[in-house]
């Protein structure tokens, strides 16, 4: 082979492989396995989270307007940290802040809530304890994870709390969940309870779907996995087709509907987790009540 | 039926990555330089490919069908962040002149890094990864010609000069 081509070779092969490789590439393969298999875990089980909650309470739309009627009790809802596990090693970090809401005066609800959030914080500190171990038995690696909440809103009628979980190995991947908490109601929101039927998931999807043509017409460095927006390598990946029933929301401060996404779920890794503001106009005629979302 | 055969192409297909993980790397890297982004690339492009992974026909092309998914994650990522500069011949000829010198290595991998990506996808494919022309062509999604013709171009581009066995790869 040519001299040159020799060296450029050389070089190439020359690149260094970083230790984090290995772990990260078992990882993916998982990840990737497990979700195909089960949807997304974390969706489930929020899913789930609601559904027994709202059947203990036996409370429906219906009933949550009625309630609405009632002097407000409930607006001084507090979220704290309620504990703190961390891992500060040097090639091991770990930082999970578990959130806790307070002074809401139904107690059921904060005590599902906050068991909820310690038990998944739980979770993710032996999940982490365990992979660290992993990586121990196999030479060693860089390891991170950053947990902890955001209260995304505040008003005198949501409190919306956001948890983000970023799991660094090498890269890094991001999850978000929400829980949003009518205030003078004392509930749990869900996403199908605030409409009149199922018709909003294809509702949603569809302006979903609008903006994200939309904004990939608008800045090349866009890239949603979209039908219909000239991606060329269509064939490779799942196109973003409609919601779940329980996707991620949460109600910003203005009264909108918020829908979020994992890095990863409808979009390459480098666009991290994005969120669709929908307009309230697209769903008015569909939504149980103006009461939440305006 | 269709189960079994799923699960034979899942199992391949985890094989398939672990041996060839580091290629896989170092491929993301070639293009993104850097170790935190071409991990990224890596992860995601494992993530799409297992999403996809029924739309593969034939289990022989999951070479260059893997290979595709990571070439074009990894354009998808620096034209979202703008890090390609694409030269002109004329600017190649006055960097690559200087390999005469006594840099010759570093102007020569200077030169390899302003090949616009189209050029150094099929350098990198072709002969760091030990792809044969046909292939190349595949992962690139072009005709063999044109792969070619694009390939004596960068080669040109670069001051390599071939002979047309190695150019096809026949071995």
């Amino acid at each position: 082979m040519d001299k040159k081509l020799e060296q450029l070779k050389k070089e190439y092969k020359n690149i260094e492989i970083p230790d984090e490789l290995d772990f990260m590439v078992e990882k993916a393969l998982l990840k990737g396995k497990k979700e195909k298999k089960n949807g997304y875990k974390w969706i489930a089980g929020t899913a789930a989270a609601a559904v027994i909650f709202i059947g203990g309470l036996n409370i429906s739309p219906a009933m949550a307007s009625t309630l609405a009627e009632m002097p407000v009790v409930g607006s001084i809802v507090k979220v704290l940290t309620f504990t703190e596990y961390k891992v500060d090693k040097e090639k091991y970090q770990a930082d999970i802040k578990v959130p806790a809401v307070s002074e809401l005066e139904n107690e059921d609800l904060a005590q599902s809530l906050n068991d909820k959030y310690l038990k998944e914080g739980k979770q993710l500190y032996d999940e982490f304890m365990a992979d660290m171990k992993e990586l121990e038995n196999n030479g060693g690696g860089h390891l991170g994870v950053d947990s902890g909440y955001e209260v995304k809103t505040d008003n005198d009628q949501i409190l919306s709390i956001g948890r983000y979980v970023v799991n660094t190995v090498g890269s890094s991947s991001t999850i978000m969940k929400y829980d949003t908490i009518d205030k003078k109601n004392q509930v749990l929101l869900s996403l199908p309870m605030l409409f009149k039927d199922d018709s909003y998931v294809n509702t949603v999807s569809e302006n979903i779907k609008k903006q994200m043509r939309e904004q990939m017409n608008a800045d090349e460095n866009n890239i949603y996995w979209v039908s219909n927006a000239g991606l060329e390598d269509e064939e490779l990946t799942e196109l973003f087709e409609t919601i779940s029933k329980e996707q991620n929301f949460y109600i910003n401060n203005e009264g909108k509907l918020v829908i979020s996404f994992d890095k990863y779920e409808v979009a390459p890794g480098y666009m991290g987790v994005v969120e669709f503001v929908i307009p309230t106009e697209v769903i008015s005629d569909i939504l149980v009540s103006d009461e939440y979302i305006h | 039926m269709g189960t079994k055969n799923r699960f034979n192409h899942e199992e391949l297909f985890t094989s398939f990555i672990r041996e060839n993980k580091e290629n896989f790397y170092r491929l993301a890297y070639s293009y993104v330089k850097n170790s935190e982004d071409a991990l990224d690339i890596v992860q995601d492009s494992i993530h799409k490919a297992i999403v996809s992974i029924d739309s593969l026909q034939d289990l022989k092309t999951l070479k260059s069908w893997f290979y595709r998914i990571v070439v074009n994650t990894s354009l998808d990522f620096l034209r979202k962040h703008k890090r390609v500069s694409i030269v002109d011949a004329e600017t190649m000829e006055f960097i690559s002149s200087g390999s005469e010198d006594h840099y010759e290595n570093i102007d020569l991998e200077r030169a390899m890094d302003q090949l616009s990506p189209e050029y150094k996808s099929i350098i990198v494919l072709r002969f760091f990864e030990d792809l044969k022309i046909e292939e190349v062509a595949d992962v690139l999604n072009e005709n063999v010609n044109t792969i070619k013709t694009r390939l004596y171009k960068a080669l040109k581009l670069l001051r390599i000069e071939l002979n047309d066995e190695m150019i096809k790869g026949a071995n």
